[in-house]
């Protein structure tokens, strides 16, 4: 089976294409319970093993599983990962739930569906519909198979924006003092984070940015401010994120966003754009023929039916806030357009704020592999020059991530995917300070919950994954 | 057989240890070595025999695999299992250590300069094929990360003049390279061999390609337009790679390295089976249908395997062979009338 992960995970020992039965070696936690001591253990003819007592009694033995946890926290494989996430996080499960919520009387849940604009733009591109219009009619389509609420993640990712400039700002202010503040290097990107924590570790981790990528921020929001607000327990909503990208699973599934009270994750399933667009092709269903609906305006970023975006890369435009931002801050510079200098190749680009011949600020975004290689391998020599860096793990960024819909046989690939950039540019950009909804919740819920409180559902943090030096793990 | 292959000098290169690899530089005075005990040894002649000039220790962790030396002669590669490949530059008689190339995540199997010099390629068993380019500070950089194959790659090597790579893995194939628009990408799958192809050389015009495999056998390929009907059929390409020759017979054993002469045109191998053997072409066959015979072989040319055969650039029939016993052999193929 190929690997949907995007290059970065599949590279590293992370693919080795072995599954949880052969060549795991994650030791499987053993529960032990006080019994006697004596005990037969039978195979029935199911394949389940029965424990038999002295007394004749029998009892199930429960089988060892790996839980995605378990991978993500080892330095082996990421394999197993994949192939627990298929069964956890799949448009399968959001179904189930749908279904569940028609035929049973019990354990009702408030569907939530987030959509990223990158899928929004993938979806546009694969059906020829402008992108909002696209949104109008996937949040029809989800809502016909019962989803309650259809949220829109560029409304979330105003609060990543500016999350991030105020740590940049922070992060700047304290660069004298602290040689691994700068450079900030952006986490929306989860198999960036994912290679970093297991690849590199201490090195890197102080310089990624603490600040939750919009689907986290969403899911702050959902099973936080909306649950409030509903009268519901955060375990009662399931929130699910249509996303560009198979490794967002894997960042919903961190426990450092598992709501360990509520027992239950602040997103239960990210599906991508591709599995959106199946979903559609198994209830055949053509998205441009579903009448349009009316959007959800609690958590969209909208100006009539019609959505807004940011401005910038299509990777969530990071670089272009906090630069603009930080220039005027900082310089007090008005800076209209930014000058992106193309370096190497086309995925690393460079901006620059300079005065009088100094540089001010400098900028950059890297993506795909290769970039991201010479940029840690420039910071672990102490040379690099930047302030801040917008890092991707997706040549070309997020409108090209692995989940998004791939082009029909007679595209060309490239044409395809620059009718997407084109289809999410489109989108008319917001200035995240002029949201009115944004600077209104920061109002009413940030600020009386607290610093504290408020740092820990805006803000996430990072691991270093120890090699492992267990002995089954040695290659001969 | 009128030709013959007469031994010069033995050395015990990497005594106690396995010598993987020997690699003569550009202007043929020199002579590389490396092995199992993490060291490099440069060899010069004096006299009628090759002396150790100096050891080159404390670069790698683990076994060297590879080493190869840039086209002008003045800097050394070397390939590690501790998944690093080394930049030595040479410094009057001695070398110093440059750079070290992180970024594989476990071993490198095989490193190659571009003829241009500014290219270097790495290989290794995580399954990708990297790209590095050199800049006039002698800084490197990663141009590409290129996972084509699906298994442990083997082998890389450059075209002789065109900024063509070609890649050998485990996964029984041959990968081949171009720069494209904005990176580089897995132009050809050249198909055919049933075992583990370790190792793959050009010719001196570069218009064939000579494979050794584990399934015992030297394949030849031939470049084509890929408009000729003769190649394999690709999608978005201008050129294509066919067999025109399959070698088979000849090896008792797993086949590990092929070279191919760039002065006389004679093609050595060296061979699990302990020996060296080198094969001519036939002029007078269609170039379509090459024919190659035996035309000289040392069949005990070491006690263990051979890993590694090198012809000399500039001296025509001077060939160094190494062995899973540690030893260089120095050989002198010798052509009569």
């Amino acid at each position: 089976m190929a690997s949907h992960f995007s290059g970065v995970l599949q590279l590293t020992d992370l693919d080795d294409f072995i599954t949880p039965s052969q060549e795991c070696v994650k030791p499987v936690k053993v529960v032990k319970k006080q019994g006697k001591s004596v005990a037969k253990i039978q195979i029935e003819d199911d394949g389940s093993y029965v424990q038999v007592n002295q007394d004749g009694g029998k009892q199930k033995l429960e089988r060892a599983k790996i839980t995605l946890n378990d991978c993500l926290a080892c330095s082996g494989c990421i394999t197993s990962a994949e192939s627990v996430l298929i069964t956890q996080q799949s448009h399968e499960e959001l179904l189930k739930v749908l279904q569940n919520n028609k035929t049973k009387e019990t354990e009702q849940k408030v569907v939530v569906v987030s959509v990223s604009p990158q899928s929004r733009a993938s979806l546009a591109a694969h059906y020829k519909l402008s992108s909002s219009e696209a949104g109008r009619r996937l949040t029809s389509f989800l809502k016909g198979l019962g989803v309650h609420h259809v949220f829109d993640t560029s409304f979330s990712r105003t609060f990543s924006l500016l999350e991030s400039q105020r740590e940049f700002l922070e992060r700047f202010s304290r660069k004298e003092q602290d040689s691994k503040a700068l450079p900030m290097l952006t986490s929306a990107c989860p198999g960036w984070i994912c290679y970093a924590e297991k690849t590199h570790g201490e090195y890197i981790l102080p310089y990624i940015s603490t600040t939750r990528s919009p689907q986290q921020m969403m899911g702050s929001l959902v099973k936080g401010y909306f649950a409030e607000q509903q009268g519901l327990s955060p375990q009662q909503i399931y929130h699910v994120a249509v996303m560009p990208c198979f490794d967002k699973k894997l960042e919903a599934s961190r426990s450092d966003f598992y709501l360990e009270e509520a027992e239950t994750r602040e997103v239960d399933c990210v599906i991508t754009s591709g599995e959106v667009q199946k979903m559609m092709e198994e209830q055949n269903v053509c998205l441009s023929d579903v009448e349009p609906a009316a959007l959800d305006t609690m958590f969209s970023s909208v100006c009539e039916d019609e959505f807004l975006s940011h401005s910038g890369s299509g990777s969530g435009g990071y670089l272009h806030h906090v630069f603009t931002n930080a220039a005027k801050q900082l310089f007090g510079e008005e800076v209209k357009e930014l000058t992106y200098k193309t370096l190497r190749n086309k995925d690393f680009q460079e901006v620059r704020l300079e005065k009088d011949g100094a540089v001010l600020l400098c900028f950059a975004s890297t993506y795909g592999f290769r970039n991201i290689q010479n940029l840690v391998q420039k910071l672990k020599r102490g040379k690099s020059p930047y302030h801040f860096v917008e890092v991707m793990a997706c040549p070309s960024g997020c409108l090209n991530g692995g989940g998004q819909i791939k082009p029909s046989s007679n595209q060309n690939q490239k044409d395809f995917l620059h009718q997407v950039e084109e289809l999410y540019k489109a989108e008319r950009p917001l200035l995240p300070e002029n949201d009115t909804k944004v600077a209104e919740l920061y109002k009413t819920w940030l600020h009386t919950l607290g610093e504290e409180r408020a740092k820990e559902l805006l803000h996430t943090k990072y691991h270093t994954v120890e090699k492992m030096t267990n002995g089954l793990t040695i290659k001969w | 057989m009128k030709e013959a292959l007469a031994e010069v000098q033995r050395i015990s290169a990497h005594p106690d240890s396995r010598c993987w690899f020997v690699s003569w530089s550009p202007n043929g005075a020199l002579l590389a070595s490396c092995g199992g005990d993490k060291a490099i040894r440069i060899w010069g002649r004096e006299g009628d025999l090759w002396v150790c000039k100096t050891v080159l220790q404390d670069g790698h962790q683990r076994t060297v695999r590879k080493v190869a030396w840039s086209p002008c002669g003045n800097y050394l590669a070397s390939a590690s299992f501790d998944a690093t490949t080394c930049i030595w530059k040479k410094k009057n008689d001695d070398f110093e250590s440059l750079t070290v190339l992180e970024g594989h995540e476990n071993e490198v199997k095989c490193v190659a300069w571009a003829p241009s010099g500014n290219l270097l390629a790495t290989c290794s068993r995580d399954k990708s094929v990297w790209v590095w380019e050199v800049d006039e500070d002698e800084e490197y950089e990663c141009v590409t990360v290129l996972n084509s194959h699906t298994q442990d790659v083997k082998h890389v090597a450059w075209h002789p003049t065109k900024e063509l790579l070609a890649s050998a893995s485990y996964d029984n194939n041959i990968c081949i390279y171009k720069e494209d628009d904005d990176d580089w990408e897995c132009q050809a799958t050249l198909q055919g061999h049933t075992s583990t192809v370790w190792s793959l050389c050009f010719d001196a015009a570069g218009e064939r390609m000579a494979s050794c495999s584990d399934d015992r056998t030297v394949k030849i390929w031939k470049e084509y337009p890929s408009d000729s009907g003769q190649g394999v059929f690709l999608v978005d390409s201008d050129l294509s790679w066919k067999c025109v020759c399959t070698l088979s017979g000849y090896h008792g054993r797993t086949v590990y390295d092929v070279a191919w002469c760039q002065l006389t045109g004679a093609l050595a191998t060296a061979s699990g089976d302990d020996a060296v053997r080198v094969f001519k072409e036939d002029v007078t066959a269609s170039p379509d249908e090459p024919v190659f015979s035996l035309v000289a072989q040392v069949t005990r040319a070491h006690n263990q395997d051979v890993n590694c055969v090198s012809w000399n650039p500039k001296e025509a029939g001077l060939l160094a062979s190494c062995s899973d016993n540690g030893e260089i052999a120095i050989w002198r193929f010798k052509e009569e009338d």
